[in-house]
């Protein structure tokens, strides 16, 4: 049995990981709860954004976060463009699925015609920055992470609760014949909703380049492990993505701690059907 | 007055099959219009006509003198048309107050302008809109189609399916609403003899077309005729 401090450590590690499953959950719950479109593309949108954050970094010196406030409202356009197919074609669940898998191949395939499969690193002096509580080492990028994917968690959930928008959003979500009937206008909020998800995933890959070593093939490693945490956190429930994400990624941390890294992979899943089964109330 | 609603030959029906055959009738500013008829004659057909979820064969429907048989529903929405559904379809999943305000749009008729109106509804404002029972999840219906702020409002058998003393007290508030604050509106109702004496006017369907048109008092008093078409019997 690992030590104390040890378990203490794999737990925050794990957390602050599981910020970045719920960062990266977010848009993929909004768009599947309020609009019925399951968007695989959001993972290729993610890495892109990740991409040409590595881009501008290595080859213009841009600071990520300046890189950010060009690169997500470029995905909140590009949000709105796929939306703009979605709504052209009338697509359905099933179809946005099969839709979106072939936008994430054909993006993929994309960054590695132009950034090629080698992998790629974005070096920066703060990406290993940490800092010392107690015994434990808290790392300083994932801590932001974390904060970001709060404070976006916090922010979606109220705007959905307390705004006019985001309230006729929930409702065309239950029923957009009835909500369309009250007046509320459900293709203009999904325009909204589409470009917001795209707008997270591009803020989401900001940090990926930051954490994460870039390959094409990588859009598709937190595929699993972000759906569970999209169904566990419930279908167009931002805290609820998030709180799932923080606790897979502990779940999986002590998992690698106690037990072994190769059983990591197994505890979301069994989370996940645990969690169906047992479908406790406050799901 | 002038009039607020003008139907001319109005056919309408769901995919193939057509209900309504050339239905004409209009509605003057502050009017309430009972509309009559056995099950399946088509009256629910014409509310949602007038509300943009049937299928249009012909006709024209004029609300203050623009057409808006051509526009979807949430524009028809948007220039006034308020509706109560059938199946009254309150959003489950958000609370009575959001049910209110998700769709709210300014106007006389406000959040507590609502909640005065049914104060059931503004103890229950937290509660999710699937908690509720039968009658208040009516009240809710029309609350929300208040807070709509419509210049038409449409009740489709309001009082369907509800214990007989919360059907009195709901033909309260349709009194209140029609008689007192003056609303333009139509209901459709199975229950002739509880209806009439709120509208002003009335219309029968049958088989899809109107037979009878006339003030709801003549109606009210015209045994046979409530007889022949409805079979309601005297009482």
């Amino acid at each position: 049995m690992p030590s104390a401090t040890l378990l203490g450590q794999a737990l925050i590690s794990g957390v602050l990981a599981g910020g970045m499953y719920g960062l990266l959950a977010l848009g993929l719950s909004l768009s599947w709860g309020l609009l019925r479109l399951v968007n695989l593309s959001h993972f290729a949108l993610a890495f892109l954004a990740a991409y040409l954050t590595y881009e501008l970094g290595t080859n213009y010196h841009v600071a990520p976060w300046w890189s950010a406030m060009l690169i997500v409202p470029a995905m909140f356009a590009m949000g709105l463009a796929q939306h703009w197919i979605f709504d052209k074609f009338k697509v359905n669940e099933l179809a946005s699925l099969l839709i979106t898998f072939s936008f994430a191949i054909i993006l993929e395939v994309a960054i590695q015609l132009y950034w090629t499969a080698d992998y790629r690193r974005y070096e920066t002096h703060y990406s290993t920055m940490s800092f010392k509580v107690g015994p434990f080492y808290i790392p300083v990028l994932e801590l932001i992470l974390c904060l970001v994917a709060g404070v976006l968690a916090w922010g979606t959930w109220l705007w959905l609760r307390k705004t006019y928008v985001g309230k006729a959003l929930r409702a065309a979500a239950e029923d957009a014949d009835i909500a369309a009937a009250y007046g509320v206008d459900h293709k203009k909020l999904a325009y909204l909703l589409s470009g917001m998800g795209a707008a997270y995933a591009g803020i989401a890959g900001t940090f990926i380049a930051l954490i994460a070593t870039l390959a094409p093939a990588q859009i598709w490693t937190w595929l699993g492990v972000v759906f569970a945490v999209v169904i566990i956190g419930r279908l167009g429930n931002p805290l609820g993505a998030l709180f799932a994400g923080m606790l897979i990624g502990a779940s999986e941390s002590i998992a690698m701690a106690v037990l072994s890294p190769a059983w990591a992979p197994v505890v979301s899943f069994s989370l996940l059907i645990v969690i169906l089964l047992w479908d406790p109330e406050w799901l | 007055m002038a009039d607020l609603l003008a139907i001319e030959g109005l056919s309408a029906g769901y995919g193939r099959a057509v209900v309504l055959s050339d239905v004409s009738l209009r509605l003057a500013e502050g009017e309430a219009l009972a509309v009559l008829g056995r099950n399946g004659v088509g009256k629910t057909t014409l509310i949602d006509s007038i509300v943009g979820v049937t299928r249009r064969i012909s006709g024209s429907i004029l609300l203050g003198g623009r057409d808006i048989a051509a526009l979807p529903p949430e524009q028809r929405a948007a220039l006034g048309v308020g509706w109560v559904p059938q199946e009254r379809n309150i959003f489950r999943s958000l609370s009575v107050e959001e049910n209110i305000t998700a769709v709210a749009r300014p106007g006389p008729w406000s959040l507590q302008r609502v909640f005065d109106f049914f104060p059931r509804l503004k103890e229950r404002r937290h509660q999710a809109g699937s908690s509720l029972s039968g009658g208040e999840q009516q009240m809710l219906a029309i609350g929300r189609a208040l807070a709509t702020n419509p210049r038409l409002l449409l009740l489709d058998e309001p009082t369907e399916g509800l214990a007989p003393i919360i059907v009195e007290e709901l033909l309260r508030v349709l009194t209140a609403l029609f008689r007192d604050e003056g609303l333009t509106g139509i209901i459709v109702e199975q229950q002739a003899r509880k209806i009439l004496p709120i509208t002003h006017r009335a219309l029968i369907l049958e088989r899809g077309q109107v037979v009878h048109a006339g003030a709801s008092g003549e109606l009210l008093a015209d045994a046979a005729m409530l007889e022949r078409h409805l079979g309601v019997t005297a009482g």
